[in-house]
């Protein structure tokens, strides 16, 4: 399943990044970074008619296969963004299983509850790192481990 | 939290959202101006107490109980009736002492504690000391003078809330003349 995800400020900065293969979080950084251009791109471009439908799912963003640590490994990016601006990237692993599109978007679905809990939360200030036991938790278990 | 105007037996309903935000962001914004968490915890028991002795006017005039006779009367008008008005929430009555002047308050979940996640720096903080103070305030107002304090909470890792009371003594002194 998920074997990174990502929080992205408004302002595009991260507010929380997590993957499972720790040794190669940098690798996932990238990742999460350089697909951030595609999230705005889709905002721009479809913008007008995400705000009609209220459609906060961006669908997939795009497949890598050049993951060398795991080369057998398909992942694909799918991102979600918020009415607030505030961006969700998910790098999955698609390989042996394929994921629908439904089962990602719920997934987003619960990350976004998860966040509005954490926004919820009076001793978080907007803007800072997410540092909660509970959203920490709610990703692991949209994480396995890949390998 | 029912408004002046339509007050009766039925309470008013409210977003639980916005009273749980409400007494959140009272809260950190006692941690920002105090220093320590002892001098917030003390400052919500005072504010709770504050708010319990008018409360207290405004739950005789709603709820007609009548007096109580003894302590166990007392508990569980607090769990079944008043908590049920104000929060919402029906806490179990436990662990009485022999003697029958203690016992716990067991709140399965806190209605001001959703979303709430304590910071690490803020260990010694008891978020939901108000209920202590307006449980005090309130019973201080009909003549009892108690002990409120939690000894469990959900936000440090305990499965429940858990309030415990202590019957110190009747407050004869405040009486007025020619009642009783």
């Amino acid at each position: 399943m998920a074997v990174c995800v990502a929080v992205i400020a408004k302002e595009n900065y991260p507010l929380y990044i997590r993957s499972i293969p720790t040794e190669n979080e940098l690798k996932f950084h990238y990742m999460v970074h350089t697909s951030l251009d595609v999230v705005d791109e889709k905002i721009s471009a479809m913008g007008k008619a995400l705000v009609d439908q209220r459609e906060l799912y961006l669908g997939l963003l795009y497949p890598t296969e050049d993951y060398k640590v795991y080369p057998s490994h398909q992942l694909c990016r799918y991102g979600y963004v918020t009415n607030s601006k505030v961006k969700f990237v998910m790098v999955v692993d698609s390989s042996n299983t394929a994921l629908r599109d439904n089962e990602i978007r719920s997934m987003f679905r619960k990350l976004h509850n998860s966040y509005t809990d954490v926004m919820c939360n009076p001793f978080y200030n907007p803007g800072d790192r997410i540092h909660s036991r509970a959203f920490d938790s709610m990703v692991t278990s949209m994480m396995i481990q890949v390998c | 939290m029912s408004r002046q105007a339509n007050r009766g037996t039925e309470s008013k309903k409210m977003s639980s959202e916005l009273f749980t935000l409400t007494y959140g962001a009272l809260v950190t914004q006692l941690c920002k101006d105090y220093e320590n968490d002892e001098d917030v915890n003390k400052q919500l028991d005072k504010m709770g107490y504050n708010i319990g002795v008018r409360l207290i006017e405004d739950f005789l005039a709603r709820s007609n109980v009548g007096r109580c006779h003894d302590f166990r009367e007392t508990a569980d008008v607090i769990a079944k009736v008043a908590f049920k008005m104000y929060l919402g929430i029906t806490p179990s009555i436990t662990n009485w002492s022999p003697a029958g002047d203690e016992f716990s308050l067991i709140l399965e979940n806190n209605p001001l504690v959703d979303f709430v996640e304590l910071p690490d720096n803020h260990s010694s903080l008891i978020y939901s000391n108000l209920l202590c103070g307006v449980l005090r305030g309130a019973l201080e107002m009909v003549q009892m003078a108690v002990e409120a304090r939690f000894v469990q909470d959900t936000l440090k890792g305990d499965g429940v809330t858990e309030i415990r009371m202590r019957f110190i003594r009747r407050i004869e002194d405040n009486l007025p003349a020619g009642e009783e």
